[in-house]
């Protein structure tokens, strides 16, 4: 099936030229052939390699780590993670040109467009920002979220916003919103009766998934925090640009500031495993703290790996050595449900669900590339790991606070 | 004031994966060069669509145009000493070899250059 998925353009995102969209469109083609042709050439390459190691040690290899020591001395996984590397890196130096060109006109778009927003965009100047964030430049995305060329950048911002849409091969719809789509239909489907009136989400970036929620729950008041000025500075403007009004705030999810029994409703979206060991129960801890009794928390993340499909375990974990990633790993061994029942979460009010992708709405609303057949393709694939996006569904981790004020578990 | 920069390269030690680091290099400008292959071919496809637009049928026109001989040369010209240029360090090589060049000399200029 031919990937022809097209971002829908808004005001706040970079302009390009022919031959700079050429270079974008070769990355998300590139990227789609990795996913399609060359990851599935892995299963030989592995069977070949794992009958190796059997015949040496008389075993099957014990963990994902024994198995990366095999792989990574295999010529085909050789070319699939360097070629899979490179996509990236080209990925992130197709837009950087672009925006590089035009950052006076992209950072005075921004005030212009935020100066007119009637909701609050609040950076903290004496913010200081988690070095879970400074360490590495996640997703190798030079700069890293919290990057700033100058005052009141924007860029890093433009960066994501696009290279996200690229990494994701517009498998997350024509404004990169899936994941706030498909959470906000979750809640409306499945939790019957609960309307929202004062929504958070947690480590927001641009607001991808923020501003599907003001959709899902026009009359809720929404509120995006985020550790990344520039990122936030970005939501803002983007938010404006698409009509809609959020309020965007510079503030740590792990020490959040806001008053205890704040929200009724806080949803994060892939946050957790670009924390930590310490931020991550942490989190959990503030979320319990700041949601009003009975309010509910969504992570829509990744379950823990529970050692059935160890190979699987060793793709998935590629992220963590190639693609800047280092708590993707080691999250993925962290029992959650036991973290948000040390928040306070009672222990029967704690699971992990699937939310169906919302991508088929992108067909049926006729967006540009989005034909039915390439839709349906994407949402009934059966998932390989080492893809982008699941096939039926996202992961999501929902507990609900105890209706007891004060009731702790 | 300049223009501010963007970073180019991300925070964290890129990881290799052949054995000869210049094997990721090459594999790198492989990709970059195949992306800049596409940049022109699309350019291309523009061209040839805008002109359909206003009634050129170019595409037509480029499947049944037959090339003169002075372009038939020129392209053939241009393609051998495409090859001379990719294949430089080959034919590198060979010219060391007829000209019995070699380290050994090389190493000799060397060690006597500088007492000359």
């Amino acid at each position: 099936m031919l990937n022809t998925f097209q971002q829908e353009r808004h005001a706040m995102l970079p302009e390009t030229t022919h031959d700079e969209s050429s270079r974008q469109e070769f990355v998300k083609s590139f990227k789609q052939y990795v996913q399609n042709k060359m990851l599935p050439n892995l299963h030989p390459a592995y069977s070949a390699q794992v009958a190796q190691f059997e015949k040496e040690h008389d075993r099957l290899p014990k963990d994902r780590r024994e198995i990366r020591k095999i792989m990574v001395k295999d010529p085909g996984f050789r070319t699939y993670a360097s070629a899979n590397r490179i996509s990236q890196e080209l990925q992130w130096e197709s837009v950087l040109t672009s925006i590089e060109r035009q950052l006076p006109e992209l950072n005075a778009k921004a005030k212009k467009l935020s100066a007119a927003s009637g909701a609050e965009l609040l950076i903290d100047p004496n913010f200081e920002t988690p070095r879970y964030i400074t360490a590495l430049d996640i997703h190798c995305m030079p700069g890293g979220y919290a990057g700033e060329a100058c005052e009141d950048d924007v860029s890093t911002g433009a960066l994501y916003d696009r290279g996200v849409y690229l990494y994701a091969m517009g498998y997350m719809g024509p404004h990169n919103d899936d994941l706030g789509r498909s959470v906000g239909n979750y809640i409306k489907r499945n939790l019957s009766g609960f309307t929202p009136t004062n929504i958070l989400d947690m480590g927001c970036t641009v607001g991808h998934s923020t501003l599907p929620f003001t959709e899902a729950f026009p009359e809720a008041a929404i509120t995006g925090i985020d550790v990344a000025a520039p990122q936030l500075r970005y939501a803002h403007a983007r938010a404006q640009a698409m009509g809609a009004e959020v309020s965007f705030q510079q503030r740590d999810a792990a020490h959040t500031g806001f008053d205890d029994n704040s929200f009724d409703l806080i949803v994060s979206h892939i946050l957790l495993h670009e924390t930590s060991g310490k931020a991550m129960p942490q989190i959990f801890k503030e979320c319990h703290r700041i949601l009003k009794p009975g309010g509910i928390m969504i992570h829509a993340d990744l379950p823990p790996f529970d050692h059935s499909d160890l190979f699987s375990e060793f793709i998935l974990d590629n992220e963590t050595y190639y693609n800047n990633e280092p708590f993707w790993g080691p999250m993925r061994d962290m029992d959650q449900v036991q973290l948000a029942k040390d928040a306070g979460f009672p222990a029967d009010q704690i699971s992990f669900d699937q939310a169906p992708m919302a991508i088929l709405e992108f067909a049926a609303a006729e967006d540009k590339g989005y034909e039915e057949e390439a839709v349906a393709a994407v949402a009934d694939r059966e998932f390989e790991a080492g893809e982008f996006a699941p096939g039926g569904g996202w992961e999501v981790l929902i507990a609900h606070k105890s209706n007891e004020v004060g009731g702790e578990a | 004031m300049s223009d501010p920069t963007v970073a180019r390269y991300s925070k964290g030690k890129r990881p290799g994966f052949y054995a000869d680091p210049a094997m990721d290099e090459a594999m790198s400008m492989i990709m970059v060069l195949s992306s800049e292959f596409f940049v022109l071919r699309e350019r291309l496809d523009t061209f040839e669509a805008i002109a359909a637009e206003k009634g050129v049928m170019l595409s037509e026109e480029i499947d049944s145009y037959e090339p003169t001989q002075e372009l038939a040369e020129q392209r053939e010209a241009r393609k051998q000493e495409f090859f001379d240029r990719l294949f430089f360090v080959a034919n590198k090589r060979a010219a060391e070899l007829a000209s019995q060049d070699s380290s050994g000399r090389y190493a000799a200029a060397l060690s006597t250059i500088a007492e000359e």
